[in-house]
């Protein structure tokens, strides 16, 4: 049953809860899981973003993905977490964090127990979705980390266009035709 | 063979660091040359050059460099034996020349010679970054320079010094922890004599990182010698560029950082600044026209000036355009410090026609973000028909800074020390009012501030008693109003997060000793800010 093609399409994800539901990332995105602690906040930034922290040196952002689905932001309690996952914006490696109120467990699944995501119905875009999968009789809504995170800067971005402080004029990018 | 193999990885290395070094030489000097084409020793140089650059082909197995230094080799000795002149059509051959070599070190070695070991790839030896480089063939050759220089030469002397003194605070810290394992009625102040001195020692190597950073700027400037002919020849102009105080050294990541802004800055003065041959007689000028790129030390700052004696800046074209854009009320009544802030709007160009050279309207605008993004500043002088000067300034080194912690609702936010002039207690009556700015009396002086709880958007009312900080930027001053002063501390710049830099208000974020990381304020921004909304406040 098991041939050795059939291993290799097995993954492994990690899941975890936020805002009620269970989602998951392929675990090969995440780097580290980090209890939560207090993050500063960085004003004039959309509330998806929820701070930034120190890694070990590196200064990263933190994105409250309930808050991007439209959720209010994620309770901090006891079990919350900070997924450190890495993404790629246009070819450039990125680390950033995601808060999770809580992280479950690791789960492996084939490729006919992913199925397609419905086209409505989730809090997520369906193409920020890489499918449900299937376990036990629940479904995860495994999530395509990085069209996720590059819709969140490009909504920053738009945000920092249009920040409260725009500077004289929108910097830059005005070019005489 | 592993071990051969790995030997000419580091021989091309070194021999990719000598070649730009060797690349910049020649064309400084063949530039030089044009302007005295009689200097025998300027020959003699540029020949030793040419024939250093050969043997270290020839060494390195990138043998059509090696070829192309041979013609270029005895061109030069035509040129020595007086057989051929240097005019100015030798002087384009010598400058093509250097391209091609370039280029060719840029293509990569590996030898050509049939009888050799045949490489895997033509590129097989050589580090990516090379390789990289010479996929864009249609890029700017420039671009070859500046990746060399992620790397820094150190004098050995400079890290024998690094060692010992890591060795020092080995010792020392070795002290410490015996002092505090062994416990017992130690006297406190021991442990802290202990940790001064441990201290001392760390500062002292930090100082001597900072210090092995630093590198002159002359490089970067002589790096445009070749542009400012090549720019002016193509309009039909004279121009030559000028160094003064190459020898000043600043950290090497600011030298990187210049390198647009410079290059900017030097392009318009070619393309607005000098003014065709004709023009410049009938003015009574030399008909070459004298740009100057200066540098020098100025109270903890590096100034650059790039000087031109040119036409100076349009001062009404600026007015009518900056009317036109909606920058500027009044074309007629526009001050001079007013058409110094203007040209470095984004969109303005005084330019008839956008060229290839510049006149989108874009470069000034980059040049100050760029420069206002190290912490710096430019300003401008200009007098028409008799030149512009454009100085910037800027911080010595970027990584560390004297910063002054504030707290704003329970965040902590760092303010630059150099811009902090004082701070001040703020009255409760002053800062009880609405809106986001507001103007206090500073001994018997009017004074704008900015409330930063206001503009951050923190819900609540402000603590009874409020602090103000006076902050300077270039001839401006203003007040950031801030909830409590937690006083000074030296600081290590992070780079804000890519997605946050369009962030306007904050310039990067520093480490705080409890392990938080704290946002370190944009001054200029801030200054900008309170300046807008407290003139719109009053219109």
């Amino acid at each position: 049953m098991s041939s050795p093609t059939d291993v290799i399409e097995r993954q492994q994800y990690l899941a975890f809860a936020l805002a009620g539901g269970e989602y998951a990332v392929g675990i090969l995105k995440v780097k580290e899981i980090l209890q939560y602690e207090e993050l500063t906040r960085v004003p004039s930034t959309p509330r998806s973003i929820r701070g930034i922290l120190n890694l070990r040196g590196s200064v990263i952002p933190v994105v409250d993905l309930a808050v991007k689905f439209g959720l209010p932001e994620t309770a901090v309690t006891k079990r919350t977490c900070v997924l450190v996952v890495e993404t790629a914006f246009g070819g450039v490696p990125t680390v950033m964090g995601l808060v999770a109120e809580a992280v479950s467990e690791v789960i492996e699944l084939g490729p006919d127990e992913i199925e397609e995501p419905p086209a409505f119905g989730t809090r997520v875009k369906v193409d920020h979705l890489v499918g449900m999968g299937k376990v036990g009789r629940r479904f995860v809504l495994l999530l395509d980390i990085d069209k996720v995170l590059s819709a969140e800067e490009q909504e920053l971005a738009g945000a920092a266009a249009l920040a409260p402080p725009p500077i004289e004029a929108p910097p830059g990018e005005a070019h005489a035709p | 063979m592993e071990d051969v193999e790995i030997d000419r990885q580091a021989l091309v290395e070194t021999f990719l660091a000598e070649a730009a070094d060797l690349l910049a030489q020649l064309e400084q000097g063949i530039v030089a040359l044009e302007a005295r084409p009689d200097d025998l020793e300027q020959l003699h140089a540029l020949f030793r050059v040419a024939h250093t650059l050969k043997g270290s082909a020839g060494l390195a197995g990138f043998d059509a460099v090696a070829d192309i230094a041979h013609d270029l080799e005895e061109l030069l000795d035509r040129l020595r034996a007086r057989t051929l002149g240097a005019d100015r059509g030798v002087v384009d051959l010598l400058l093509h020349a250097t391209d091609a070599l370039r280029d060719a070190v840029a293509a990569g070695g590996g030898p050509s010679r049939p009888g050799a070991r045949a490489p895997e790839e033509p590129n097989a030896g050589t580090p990516p970054r090379t390789a990289e480089a010479a996929v864009p063939s249609a890029a700017p050759r420039r671009a070859a320079p500046s990746a060399a220089g992620r790397t820094l030469r150190v004098a050995v002397r400079k890290l024998d010094h690094m060692l010992d003194l890591s060795g020092e605070i080995g010792i020392a810290r070795g002290r410490l922890t015996a002092m505090l394992e062994k416990g017992g009625p130690l006297a406190a102040e021991e442990i802290l004599a202990a940790h001064r001195d441990a201290d001392r020692l760390y500062l002292e190597l930090q100082e001597l990182i900072m210090k092995a950073r630093m590198v002159p700027v002359g490089p970067v400037f002589h790096q445009h010698v070749r542009l400012v002919r090549d720019l002016a020849s193509a309009q039909g102009k004279q121009a030559c560029l000028a160094v003064e105080g190459g020898e000043a050294e600043v950290d090497t990541a600011v030298v990187e950082a210049i390198r647009d802004p410079l290059m900017h800055m030097v392009r318009n003065a070619v393309d607005h600044g000098i003014e065709p041959p004709e023009v410049r007689r009938g003015r009574g000028k030399d008909p070459c026209g004298r740009i100057v790129l200066r540098a020098f030390h100025e109270a903890g700052n590096i100034v650059i000036q790039v000087v031109d004696d040119g036409a100076g800046l349009p001062r009404d074209l600026i007015a009518r355009r900056a009317q036109a854009l909606g920058l500027l009320p009044d074309a007629s009544r526009a001050t001079e410090e007013e058409i110094g802030r203007l040209i470095f709007e984004p969109g303005l160009s005084t330019s008839e026609a956008v060229t290839d050279v510049s006149g989108r309207g874009v470069g000034m605008d980059v040049v100050r973000r760029n420069v206002e993004a190290l912490r710096g500043s430019v300003s401008v002088e200009s007098r028409e028909g008799e030149g512009t000067c454009f100085t910037i300034r800027l911080p010595l080194t970027l990584a560390i800074i004297q910063g002054l912690l504030v707290g704003v609702a329970g965040a902590t936010y760092i303010l630059p020390l150099e811009a902090v002039v004082e701070c001040a207690e703020l009255a409760a009556e002053e800062g009880g009012g609405a809106g986001a700015t507001g103007v206090l009396d500073l001994r018997g002086k009017p004074l704008p501030y900015l409330r930063l709880r206001e503009m951050f958007g923190v819900p609540g009312p402000p603590p009874a008693r409020q602090n103000v900080v006076v902050v300077q930027h270039g001839p401006s001053t203003a007040g950031v109003a801030v909830d409590v002063l937690h006083g000074e501390s030296q600081t290590v710049i992070k780079p804000l997060w890519r997605m946050l830099q369009g962030i306007s208000g904050f310039s990067g974020s520093s480490i705080l000793g409890d392990g938080r990381v704290a946002l370190i304020l944009d001054v200029p921004g801030l200054m900008r800010e309170t300046l807008r909304r407290s003139a719109r406040g009053a219109a």
